[in-house]
């Protein structure tokens, strides 16, 4: 009874929108007896440009800005694992610091960074700020997760004649799989939501991503609101992180219970 | 002290030269010196926090040495890197890697040291089968018995070759029975290797079971370096004779000395009995035994000396009782400094 209820709470909204768009507009608003329709779809994927421009750009900006944050997170968390206890502690507070900021703050001086740099208008330049923005968090997280692996592997590794990199690349990096899982969807869901960074940087409509997209589509027409073609972008929009947690969760899980070998 | 002392440069084994670590005003080992024959087993022996670890540590590479020279096979090996001393090292946690396989775990070095596949495989068959882990190749370290993950440790280390074996307590997560049993199969295993092997254990037992020569260390010092017998029989101060020796030896104070009596030299007698010459005795009350089956331990409060632990085959018949020894078998102390005192029972020869 209990995880029914859960589940209704989690999935009724998302049930509620994919009703919603396939829905046209008269049904909605109350006013005709229009039944069940593809047209909401239809009217976004072919916009000019079309919905997927859009998707496809979250993506890029999303999985660029990923990939930037790990690369940057997976040394500085090995790092801070390994130094000395008081270093660490110490630098560890700053990353925590900078965690704690206030990203609003930075707002102005990003838009700055982007004028200054000539930033504006580069879709992969986002990932600058998004990267930013996620790193501390990132290396907070990852930085725990070395730390639970136990010292005598990684020393195991080094009388067996590994390098640093064989010792990340085949020993360490394997075992952190569901620390890089988890933190990997954090910045990507990150980026994904990502709203006045990306309105601001972007102002050409084939750069945009989904988050200013969809604000111009709600924001397309002061007299109707087009409930339906809203809900079906809302739809679109979550299906990719949808089907991304449903497949980083099987590794999540997995690599919880191998955490659970000791001795 | 029996062993090969005479390391010249030429000396294949492993040789310690005053070797030291000092992290901040702690010295973890001072002046350590010592050496280990190919084909030897030497145990490192002592309580926990005596730098029995942090030497195996050094010998390893995976700590630096703040002073002192680590000799291998006639080779300076002091500021080598781990991966440059052709070293092999079980750790206490057996430190598989969890995520790969018994065979992989074994494979992975040498694949990475680029060896070829066929040479892998062959020298992956020889290990398996010697440690009788074939049945096991797919299985995960989660998916192994305690035992299971020693072997697979062992054999991890048996596949390099290595020209040293280090061990760290690779007995301590197993049970007693187990442990027991493979005391002796270890030992053979080591002693097939031919090349020196440094074993590290708090248990005298482990130790006196496997190793050829066995060093008692504390705080960082040697104690004393020698085979089992001579360490329990002629131990070098109050520390090793202490430590080894289950019960453990008797203290009876003796103005600025103490005598140490082993519990297997105590004699019980009535209480009263007529003290032989070059005997000497204390009066006592029988507190409780315990039955071990072919042998007693009897616990006797004697009045001023605390109580005695006396080692004997026949259970005493009365409970006011007389512990009598002869005085050629005590060992004598200095109260305060603990060291051993010349004059008492006659060295042993080994």
């Amino acid at each position: 009874m209990a995880r029914l209820m859960l589940l209704l709470w989690s999935l009724g909204p998302m049930l509620w929108q994919l009703y919603s768009s396939l829905r046209s507009s008269e049904a909605l608003s109350g006013l005709g007896a229009g039944g069940w329709t593809f047209e909401n779809y239809r009217q976004l994927l072919q916009g000019d440009p079309p919905f997927l421009t859009y998707l496809i750009n979250s993506v890029v900006v999303g999985a660029s800005s990923t990939a930037l944050t790990l690369a940057l997170a997976v040394p500085c968390a090995y790092a801070l694992s390994r130094l000395g206890r008081r270093q660490a502690r110490a630098l560890t507070a700053l990353v925590a610091a900078a965690a704690a900021f206030p990203a609003v703050l930075l707002f102005l001086a990003l838009l700055e960074l982007a004028r200054d740099w000539h930033l504006a208008n580069q879709l992969l330049a986002l990932s600058l700020p998004y990267a930013g923005l996620c790193l501390p968090l990132a290396i907070l997280l990852l930085q725990a997760a070395f730390a639970d692996i136990p010292i005598e592997l990684e020393e195991a590794a080094l009388i067996e004649g590994m390098g640093l990199w064989q010792r990340l690349r085949w020993i360490l990096l394997p075992l952190m799989a569901p620390a890089m899982a988890s933190s990997a969807l954090l910045v990507f869901l990150f980026s994904w939501n990502e709203y006045p960074i990306a309105l601001t940087w972007l102002s050409r409509t084939e750069l945009l991503t989904l988050a200013p997209a969809m604000a111009r589509i709600a924001g397309s027409s002061v007299y109707t609101i087009p409930y339906g073609a809203f809900a079906a972008a809302t739809v679109l929009g979550s299906a990719p992180l949808i089907l991304l947690m449903l497949l980083f969760q099987r590794q999540i899980i997995s690599g919880l219970t191998q955490g659970a070998i000791k001795g | 002290m029996s062993g090969p002392m005479s390391a010249g440069d030429g000396f294949q084994g492993l040789e310690l030269r005053h070797l030291s670590r000092r992290v901040g005003s702690h010295t973890l080992v001072d002046q350590l010196s010592l050496t280990v024959a190919p084909g030897e087993i030497l145990a490192l022996l002592g309580p926990s926090g005596c730098g029995k670890s942090s030497t195996l540590r050094l010998i390893a590479g995976l700590d630096p040495a703040s002073s002192g020279e680590i000799q291998l096979g006639g080779r300076n090996i002091t500021a080598l890197p781990p991966a440059e001393r052709q070293v092999a090292m079980v750790f206490q946690s057996y430190a598989l890697f969890p995520h790969l396989s018994v065979e992989r775990n074994l494979s992975l070095g040498m694949e990475l040291r680029g060896m070829g596949r066929a040479e892998i495989q062959r020298d992956l068959n020889q290990v398996l089968a010697l440690m009788e882990l074939e049945g096991l190749r797919q299985r995960k370290p989660a998916e192994l018995s305690g035992g299971q993950r020693q072997r697979v440790a062992l054999a991890r280390a048996l596949i390099r070759r290595p020209a040293l074996f280090l061990l760290d307590e690779p007995m301590s997560n197993l049970d007693a029975q187990l442990r027991d049993n493979l005391r002796a199969e270890l030992r053979t295993l080591l002693r097939s290797t031919g090349v020196p092997v440094v074993y590290v254990t708090h248990d005298q037992h482990e130790a006196m079971g496997l190793a050829d020569r066995i060093a008692v260390l504390r705080e960082g010092r040697l104690q004393q370096l020698g085979t089992a017998e001579r360490l329990y029989r002629d131990p070098a101060n109050r520390f090793v004779a202490r430590f080894l020796g289950s019960p453990t030896i008797n203290l009876i104070e003796r103005g600025t000395t103490q005598l140490g009596l082993r519990p297997e030299v105590l004699e019980l007698t009535d209480a009263g009995s007529p003290v032989p010459h070059g005997w000497e005795a204390l009066e006592g009350q029988l507190s409780h035994r315990e039955w071990l089956g072919d042998r007693v331990i009897s616990h006797v409060q004697c009045a001023e000396q605390g109580t005695l632990r006396v080692l004997s085959r026949e259970a005493p018949t009365s409970s006011a009782l007389q512990v009598r020894w002869r005085q050629a078998d005590a060992l004598r102390f200095d109260a305060r400094s603990g060291e051993r005192l010349p004059g008492s029972n006659t060295p042993h020869t080994d």
